[in-house]
């Protein structure tokens, strides 16, 4: 049954977000009974940059070619998903599929040949 | 203490050396009860393994509870008590998920602390230092101390950071590490859920600690930080494809995507995938160590540059969490680098003779030292050669082998000739591809694959490096 199945990894990820939380508990307690110290002051709490005042907030603009970068890569990734279903499939199915999945893969590597040739790859 | 030939030792330092413990020198010395002991309850654990074996397979009893060789046959018999007692369903199946998940966690927990006992001294072998060896036997308990120190520094939570999304990522980077084992088959019955999807379930899996690293490097509004999330994810979105399509053509082949199906594939045609598929299993293992963010690939936490990358801000056991999920995520990729391509809980009939799950442990550490020497060994990587490497070698090499492998599928499901033959030839093709493809690529992105020997020639002319280069031809 797949409720079942998925109900049980259900369950995992319960146990596995209590599992880290353990160690944080631990030190909250150490909190309380004053064993960890808390002392917070401004200088302590300023953003970390090696020694000099940090400049501004980094909430703010970034370079473009991480932008770049996660396009390719939902593109690439989504398209290859959607190969999964047919390869598990293919291999009892007749050979006309084979050349229908390398259109497929065709338009994919055109694809990355346009990017490529676009010197979009490049970090630049 | 003195058992060695300290005497021989030349300074007082050296002999100090020479005398501090060491796991080797510890067994050889230990008192003979002990070694007999040990021995004893190494030997008569095989023993009982094989003799139930023996007598399951001699078809004298079907296998029982008893059969230490899977633990699930156990968890099996308990629901079914449960079940004669008149426990209603839904309690008999949090009972069988929770002892899973139990079982996991431990696997986990206890990985946790010898783990960086285990890299540290590794790592100190090949620099040829000691590594820990001072906090309990050999150094054993020095992850339990670091935990304890950890958890007693102090919180310091920075001004700028974002006030709700700073506490989410050291909890939920955990949960890839952890979620990935549900999928692992242990022994023939001990999988936690044999999932049907399991190879998509694991690439879903893997991507969702991008999320977590994101946060962490969002929230924390450090310009490291940032950075460091921003190579991180780059990084690791790059190298999901490779993934995806090297366990494309592992799917392929085996018509299956369950992964105790993967696992019985390779046990049937008696052969390792790593044989048929070489640049597939390169790619999954080299992509593997991007994703988890260990070295060579941790251009993202890169101390020299970034400080600690995206967990900068990170401090106390926030901070430690982010270390220790490190060495979560490698055993699982361990795990399933083993599973999909090193034959899994299978040696080639020898699980029918000792446990599954302890074949599966020694496949793990397997790869998990080759990580560790890769780690010794590699220096880190720069971004741009990362990036190429994976957009411009792996893609477009792992998309050949893709279609290579669909023809290969097709001939194998057709074709009534023993599997030793096709199989051998598959391997024999895919090895002779690789290598022709590797060098095709090789040659047409001007990298030469032959080094040419050159001579250092000292710098005559002052003018620094170009001059050095104008003047420096090979030999």
């Amino acid at each position: 049954m797949i409720p079942e199945e998925f109900g049980r990894v259900g369950i995992l990820f319960a146990i596995a977000l209590t599992f880290p939380m353990i160690p944080l508990a631990v030190s909250y307690l150490f909190y309380i009974t004053k064993i960890r110290p808390q002392n917070p002051d401004p200088v302590k709490q300023a953003t970390y940059e090696c020694g000099v005042e940090s400049e501004g907030s980094s909430w703010g603009q970034f370079n473009a070619r991480y932008y770049v970068f996660a396009l390719g890569f939902v593109i690439f990734d989504v398209d290859v998903i959607f190969l999964y279903p047919w390869a598990v499939q293919h291999a009892e199915m007749p050979l006309g599929t084979l050349l229908k999945a390398a259109v497929f893969m065709g338009i994919l590597a055109l694809g990355l040949v346009y990017a490529w040739r676009k010197r979009a790859l490049e970090w630049r | 203490m003195s058992h060695l030939p300290a005497s021989q030792s030349a300074t007082p330092m050296l002999r100090q050396i020479a005398e501090r413990p060491t796991v080797r020198g510890a067994l050889m010395r230990a008192p003979l009860p002990v070694k007999v002991f040990g021995a004893l309850f190494v030997l008569g654990f095989l023993a009982l393994n094989a003799g139930i074996a023996y007598v399951v397979i001699d078809g004298r009893l079907d296998g029982q509870w008893y059969d230490v060789r899977d633990l699930g046959v156990g968890v099996g018999a308990l629901t079914d008590w449960m079940r004669d007692q008149g426990v209603p369903e839904v309690a008999v199946y949090l009972t069988s998920a929770i002892v899973g998940a139990t079982g996991v966690l431990s696997l986990v927990g206890v990985w946790l602390i010898i783990g960086p006992w285990l890299e540290r001294r590794a790592i100190a072998k090949f620099q040829v230092r000691m590594g820990p060896n001072r906090n309990g036997p050999f150094g054993l308990f020095q992850s339990l101390a670091d935990a304890i120190k950890l958890m007693q520094k102090e919180v310091i939570i920075p001004r700028g950071a974002d006030k709700i999304l700073y506490f989410i990522p050291p909890v939920f980077i955990f949960v890839p590490a952890l979620l990935g084992w549900a999928v692992v088959p242990w022994a023939p019955e001990m999988t936690y859920t044999d999932l049907d999807v399991g190879v998509l379930f694991t690439i879903a899996i893997s991507s969702l600690g991008v999320l977590a690293v994101f946060l962490a490097g969002w929230a924390s509004n450090n310009h490291y930080s940032l950075l460091g999330a921003m190579r991180t994810v780059a990084m690791m979105v790059s190298y999901e494809i490779p993934i995806s399509l090297s366990l494309l053509s592992v799917a392929m082949l085996t018509s299956s995507m369950r992964l105790s199906e993967i696992v019985a594939w390779q046990s049937n045609y008696n052969v390792w995938m790593i044989v048929i598929l070489p640049f597939a299993a390169f790619a999954f293992l080299f992509s593997s160590t991007a994703e988890i963010n260990r070295t060579p690939n941790d251009i993202g936490e890169a101390e020299s540059e970034i400080v600690a990358g995206f967990y900068t801000e990170y401090s106390g056991m926030k901070g430690g969490l982010f270390m220790a999920v490190e060495l979560g995520n490698a055993i699982l990729v361990g795990a399933l680098m083993s599973t999909f391509f090193l034959g899994g809980y299978t040696m080639f009939g020898l699980e029918t003779w000792i446990p599954g799950y302890l074949i599966l442990l020694t496949k793990i550490m397997t790869v998990y030292l080759f990580f560790v020497w890769l780690r010794a060994t590699l220096p880190r990587f720069r971004l741009d050669q990362l990036m190429g490497f994976a957009w411009k070698f792996l893609i477009p090499i792992s998309m050949v082998q893709v279609f290579v492998v669909a023809i290969q599928a097709s001939v194998l499901a057709r074709v009534d000739a023993p599997g030793v033959f096709v199989l051998g030839s598959f391997a024999i093709i895919n090895l002779s591809m690789t290598i022709l493809l590797v060098r095709l690529w090789a040659s047409r992105m001007s990298v030469s694959t032959i080094q040419q020997a050159t001579k250092p020639i000292l710098t005559q002319v002052v003018g620094g490096l170009r001059a050095a280069e104008q003047i420096r031809k090979p030999v």
